[in-house]
């Protein structure tokens, strides 16, 4: 596979600010999580996804985009409740109702997950899982740094 | 996005921890969605109301709320529970789910719903009107307010609508707009007479409009006019579980299709599909996934049967028994229960063995009964959801083939 190793950081778009690092846990498939997640483990029991059986809970989750759910902010909201929830999340376009969940859970457990999307370059593409990456976004920009 | 001076207010926190908090929610909804301000709701119908659907955490949201004293500013209806309340022992359901069922109606309840627990809120407690701006949640729930009665609401995910609820308030985008309630796609129905058409007809119809329409307002063309409530209601359900349906028309049937020329706001279709004998054999297939009827258990009312389906399941019944070791499960809410008690439709049900249950849904009702290995249904939602509460086989079929699956 072919890396671009040219750009150490990657400018992104905030959708909810905040700090946060971990190991890179990277897809270019897209998840459901209301039944695509479990909030008990963080283990994503997905049929048929390529990254099922793996493990979301305190990594940076790097997927393209959700695939719609109404649920998908209860989910979230409970994951978080467990500690099982990413540290951060990176999406090429992130589903508004994933960004409701996490104001939620940070108002309600003090638990801050960054969310960015629309990167300048496509993540899934850069970063492999494994990677340990920072993501540091504020209002005005975000950045993917990798190390 | 524009915001008045109450408003913001509202968002610093002035009016109170609880409006802040759906303030924030609903001002970051409406700024991903491009929305320019926010507009005044009527209603609201809270999806995030079952323990099962909600876990703990939702739990703990909604009792946080009504713990800092938050009420719904607008009549707010609930979706359906984990539970039956008036039956809470007799199904199974753990005792730790009946208790957390029960502290989360507590709080809806505090802060004023209406304890409707039904999925059809049109036939149960709701009073919306054409062209009311509202906020639901619930997707068959959404569709059928906003194509069978012309009232408007996005989508609303968990959360949104609670959020509305408290703010009376949401941000004006998608389905709130005249220009995004304009048809965009055709169906055409040909060579079927829609007067013979059945609920689960109307189902598999209602499954392969969503398929093709996705996220497009589809327009059909060729639906009798003697569809009724019940089967706009399976059409709904299934139109919005096989795509993001949120509105549909239907030419000379819903309000906003007075005729087609209405229905695409004077535009032309972007896509014209055809629907006919082929394409309704094959939605049916593909909605089961076993062929022929061996059910160990019948599940109707998805969504929540009304009277006049219940009294169809009692005539169907007459002088039929379920089979020992079968079962026949029939939901509904409780304007269905009440009302088809008082017509005596409730005692021919129980007399045949099947059993009415309130307030809940299967999917959502965590009883020993997802341990079977088969279900017959005559609902898309149905069918199409519970493959994935473990390994059920299912039998798409109508009401009356679904009822003979299981009795004898």
């Amino acid at each position: 596979m072919v890396r671009e190793m040219e750009s150490s950081r990657i400018r992104c778009n905030t959708l909810l600010p905040g700090v946060a690092r971990g190991t890179a846990l990277v897809t270019s498939q897209p998840i459901c999580f209301w039944g695509g997640l479990d909030p008990k483990t963080g283990t994503i029991t997905e049929r048929e996804h390529e990254l099922k059986g793996q493990n979301v809970a305190g990594t940076v989750f790097v997927f393209p985009t959700g695939k719609g759910s109404s649920t998908t902010s209860a989910i979230l909201l409970e994951s978080v409740r467990r500690g099982t929830a990413p540290a951060a999340i990176v999406n090429l376009k992130t589903e508004p109702i994933l960004v409701i969940g996490a104001i939620i859970a940070e108002k309600l457990y003090d638990c801050i997950i960054p969310i960015v999307d629309r990167p300048e370059q496509d993540p899934t593409k850069v970063i492999r899982s494994g990677d340990w990456i920072e993501v540091d976004a504020s209002e005005g920009e975000g950045w993917i740094h990798l190390r | 996005m524009f915001l008045t001076t109450e408003e913001e207010q509202s968002l610093q926190g002035e009016n109170g921890e609880a409006i802040q908090l759906a303030m924030s929610v609903l001002v970051k909804l409406g700024e991903m969605y491009g929305a320019d301000r926010m507009i005044q709701i009527e209603n609201v119908h809270v999806d995030a109301s079952s323990y099962y659907g909600i876990s703990d955490a939702g739990m703990e949201f909604v009792e946080k709320l009504a713990g800092t004293g938050a009420t719904y500013k607008v009549p707010t209806t609930l979706c359906i529970a984990s539970i039956d309340f008036e039956s809470c022992s007799e199904f199974g359901v753990s005792e730790e789910c009946v208790e957390k069922q029960l502290r989360i109606a507590q709080a809806h309840s505090t802060m004023g719903a209406d304890p409707t627990w039904t999925c059809a809120p049109y036939q149960c407690g709701s009073s919306v009107e054409f062209g009311q701006r509202i906020a639901w949640g619930e997707s068959n729930a959404i569709a059928f307010v906003n194509s069978v009665i012309g009232a408007r609401t996005i989508r609303c995910a968990d959360f949104v609508d609670i959020c509305a609820a408290i703010a009376g308030l949401m941000p004006e985008f998608g389905l709130y707009l005249d220009d995004e309630r304009k048809g965009s796609i055709l169906v055409r129905l040909e060579d079927l007479d829609t007067r013979q058409f059945t609920s689960a007809d109307y189902a598999a119809l209602g499954y392969y409009v969503g398929g093709v329409a996705d996220s497009l307002v589809p327009v059909l063309e060729g639906v009798s006019k003697s569809v009724s409530v019940d089967q706009l209601k399976a059409f709904s359900a299934a139109a919005s579980t096989s795509g993001s349906i949120g509105l549909f028309h239907i030419s000379e049937i819903t309000p906003e299709a007075k005729n087609l020329d209405e229905a695409f706001g004077g535009e032309k279709p972007s896509e014209t599909v055809i629907f006919g004998e082929d394409e309704l054999r094959e939605a049916r297939h593909s909605l089961a996934t076993q062929d022929g009827a061996d059910p160990e258990i019948a599940i109707l009312g998805c969504p929540h049967y009304s009277v006049e389906e219940l009294d169809e399941v009692a005539r169907i019944l007459k002088n039929k028994q379920v089979s020992p070791d079968k079962q026949l499960w029939v939901f509904t809410n409780k304007c269905g229960k009440q009302e088809s008690d008082k017509k005596g439709i409730l005692e021919k049900i129980a007399e045949s063995g099947a059993k009415v249950i309130c307030d809940t849904c299967f999917i959502l009702f965590p009883t020993p009964a997802w341990e079977l290995g088969s279900i017959a249904t005559d609902s898309a939602k149905m069918a199409h959801y519970a493959p994935g509460l473990g390994d059920f086989c299912v039998s798409f079929l109508d009401k009356e083939q679904c009822i003979e699956s299981v009795t004898k």
